[in-house]
This record gives structure tokens, C-alpha cells and sequence, in this order.
């Protein structure tokens, strides 16, 4: 999947923008609000701090938007800004103490397939990757949730694809051990 | 009896991909804070090609497009046009040589001003059917070694100066000194 473009598109909106029709970016938040709200919300553990690097997120894009090298990757490079938003959002929540408070309202407030399947499981997920460290946590949602190839989270992170391909395989290894160990208990 | 590990993390991800809720007004917060900031600049055809200019870019380079540009780049540095030397400096004076050459075909004077090189000195024959062949140049004050190419394959030296006693060419070639005023 990665983090393609959606063929002219972005190309036109963000051309449209940087030509000065503000309301042409409405397109472009539109089209990648929900994706990065998941990373977010995942990411950073509850919807309010969430919301609050998103807006963030979207706002600095349009500010620098001249340095978007091409419109065709502004995906990519939103991705990018969003990801270091919420590095700075989730070192602010650690030092006041605050670390990944579950939100229900956030996690819960969409209508699954089933009612079944939003139970006690997807609290144990969510508790489980709550306790990975912040890099863990960040290179096994780019990886396995948002289906990022390694060059892709290298240019996003800065980190390099070993550094993450180790990140992802010990993120993979802690999370079967607290989820078989949650199974015990 | 535990799942195995791909099943069990592919579990994690089918409940991770899942869409999460968000506050509905997000887009329209963002929109107004947008609308707040002071108006973007739009880029005229000016603006756009200087933006253009200056914009840094990632090149993309096969190993054997890197070699061809290095070859480019190295032939570049290499290459000696066949142009008129540089302007003298004011301390250089006309200097004019000459020889006789009745069955050569080309002449050309080389010494240590022009790098021995064959192709920047070219003689003139004082007029056509004629056999003397003349050359002028501006020269600095200095000792300098020098011959003449007949045909591009001779090498002669001027019998009307003294011989060059530190030949290291192993060709004949001739010594003229050139004093200051």
C-alpha cells in the first residue's frame, strides 16, 4: 500500500493552493484525515492529543507547502510532518506523566462489524501496544498498519531501515509476549 | 495452546487498521485557522521559475549515468580549445621566428610558451609557393626552449639560434632569451 499518490489529484490541489485558493486544501484534509487520525490516535494513546497534532500537522503543512518538493508526494511528506508531531506530542504527554490514557470514545466511537469483536480484545491491543516504547510503537504501526515499505519509514523517521527492521522485529517479539502473557491471567 | 506468531500479530493488525472516530469539526478548525494566517504570496512566472531554481532535489543516479558525467566533467577539464591564447601581459613583446621549410607542407612553432603544444602555433608561409614560414608572439622576459614541427613529424631546430643544451626530449631544439626593457 504505502504512501502512494492519488495520480494528479494531490498534484492539482497542492498546485491550486500554492496559486492561493485556500479552499482547495479542504480537499487534501479531507483525503487524508482519517488515515492519519488512526496513526495518531495509536500512536498517541487518546483522541485529544490526537486531534491536537493533527491540526497541527495539517496547519504546518499549509504553511510550508512551497517546500513540498512534489505535489505528487505531499502524502508522503504530511506523513512525515504528522510523525514528528506526534514524537514531540508524546515526549511533552511522558513528561507530564500523562502516557497513552486509553479513549474509549476515540477507540470505540465507530461502528465495528460486530459488536463482539470491539470488546475485551481490542483493549488488550490497544493496553499491549501502549506499553511498547515510543520507537517500537511507531515502527510497528508504519509497518504493519499503515503498510509502509522500510525506505518509506527511513525518509519518514530518519532512522535507518536496519534500526527499524530491528525495531519492528522486537516491537513483534514484545507484543506476542504481553498478549500471551495477558492470555495467562 | 497459543496462536501462532503471524496469527497472532495479523490479529493485532486487522484491529489496529480499523478506523478510529474523530472529532467531525477537525477539518472545519483546521480550515479556520487557515483562513487566519495572513494570505499566501501567489507565485507569478517570475516567482515560480526562481522558486524552481532554488528548490532542492533529490537526483536519482544509475552507477553507469554517475560514470558518464564524471567522463563529461573529466573531458571538460581536459579539453585545451584551439583558441587564441590569452591576452599578453604589458611586459610581453612581439617576437617573431622564422625558417625555411620549402617542401613542408605545415610548420608549427613549439616551445616551452605554448606548452609544446603543435596545434596552438601555427606558422604562416610568407606567401604562397614561398618557402619561408614566420610566426609571431608576444613573450614575456625569460629563457625559453623551442622547435619547429614540419609536417607534424619533424622536429627541427633554428639553425639561426643556439642549441638548447638541456634537451630532455630527446629532439632538437633551440634557446632564445628574452630580455627586459
Amino acid at each position: 500500500m504505502g504512501i502512494h499518490s492519488v495520480g494528479t489529484s494531490d498534484v492539482e490541489a497542492v498546485r491550486r493552493v500554492l496559486g492561493g485558493d485556500t479552499d482547495a486544501y479542504a480537499t487534501l484534509v479531507a483525503r487524508y484525515r482519517d488515515r492519519l487520525a488512526r496513526y495518531a490516535v495509536h500512536m498517541l494513546g487518546n483522541r485529544e492529543d490526537a486531534e491536537e497534532a493533527l491540526q497541527d500537522a495539517f496547519v504546518r503543512a499549509y504553511r510550508s507547502l512551497e517546500r513540498c518538493d512534489d505535489g505528487a508526494r505531499f502524502g508522503a511528506w504530511l506523513y512525515g510532518i504528522l510523525v514528528n508531531r506526534c514524537r514531540t506530542t508524546g515526549a511533552r504527554a511522558a513528561k507530564r506523566g500523562r502516557v497513552f490514557v486509553r479513549d474509549e470514545a476515540a477507540l470505540n466511537g465507530v461502528a465495528h462489524p460486530s459488536a463482539a469483536e470491539q470488546t475485551e480484545g481490542e483493549d488488550v491491543v490497544r493496553w499491549a501496544l501502549a506499553r511498547l516504547t515510543p520507537e517500537y510503537r511507531e515502527a510497528f504501526l508504519l509497518k504493519h498498519v499503515e503498510d509502509l515499505e522500510y525506505e518509506e519509514m527511513a525518509q519518514l523517521t530518519g532512522a535507518g531501515v536496519s534500526a527499524l527492521k530491528m525495531r519492528v522485529k522486537r516491537a513483534r517479539e514484545q507484543l506476542q509476549a504481553i498478549l500471551r502473557e495477558a492470555e495467562r491471567v | 495452546m497459543f496462536e501462532p506468531e503471524e496469527e497472532l500479530i495479523g490479529r493485532v493488525v486487522r484491529q489496529l487498521r480499523r478506523p478510529v472516530a474523530i472529532d467531525a469539526g477537525l477539518d472545519a478548525r483546521v480550515m479556520e485557522q487557515i483562513a487566519r494566517l495572513p494570505a499566501r504570496r501567489t507565485a507569478g512566472p517570475v516567482r515560480a521559475v526562481w522558486r524552481w531554481l532554488i528548490r532542492p532535489r533529490a537526483i536519482r543516479l544509475s552507477p553507469l549515468g554517475a560514470l558518464a558525467i564524471a567522463a563529461v566533467f573529466v573531458a571538460v577539464v581536459l579539453w585545451r580549445p584551439d583558441r587564441p591564447s590569452s591576452p599578453a601581459p604589458a611586459s610581453a613583446r612581439a617576437f617573431g621566428f622564422v625558417v625555411v621549410a620549402p617542401r613542408a607542407a605545415t610548420v608549427s612553432l613549439v616551445g616551452d610558451f605554448n606548452d609544446w603544444d603543435a596545434a596552438r602555433t601555427p606558422m604562416q608561409r610568407t606567401r604562397t609557393g614561398e618557402s619561408v614560414w614566420t610566426a609571431v608572439i608576444p613573450l614575456t622576459p625569460g629563457r625559453y626552449r623551442y622547435a619547429f614541427l614540419v609536417d607534424g613529424v619533424a622536429w627541427l631546430a633554428d639553425p639561426t639560434a643556439p642549441a638548447a643544451r638541456d634537451d630532455e626530449f630527446g629532439a632538437p631544439s633551440s634557446v632564445v632569451t628574452v630580455g627586459g626593457s
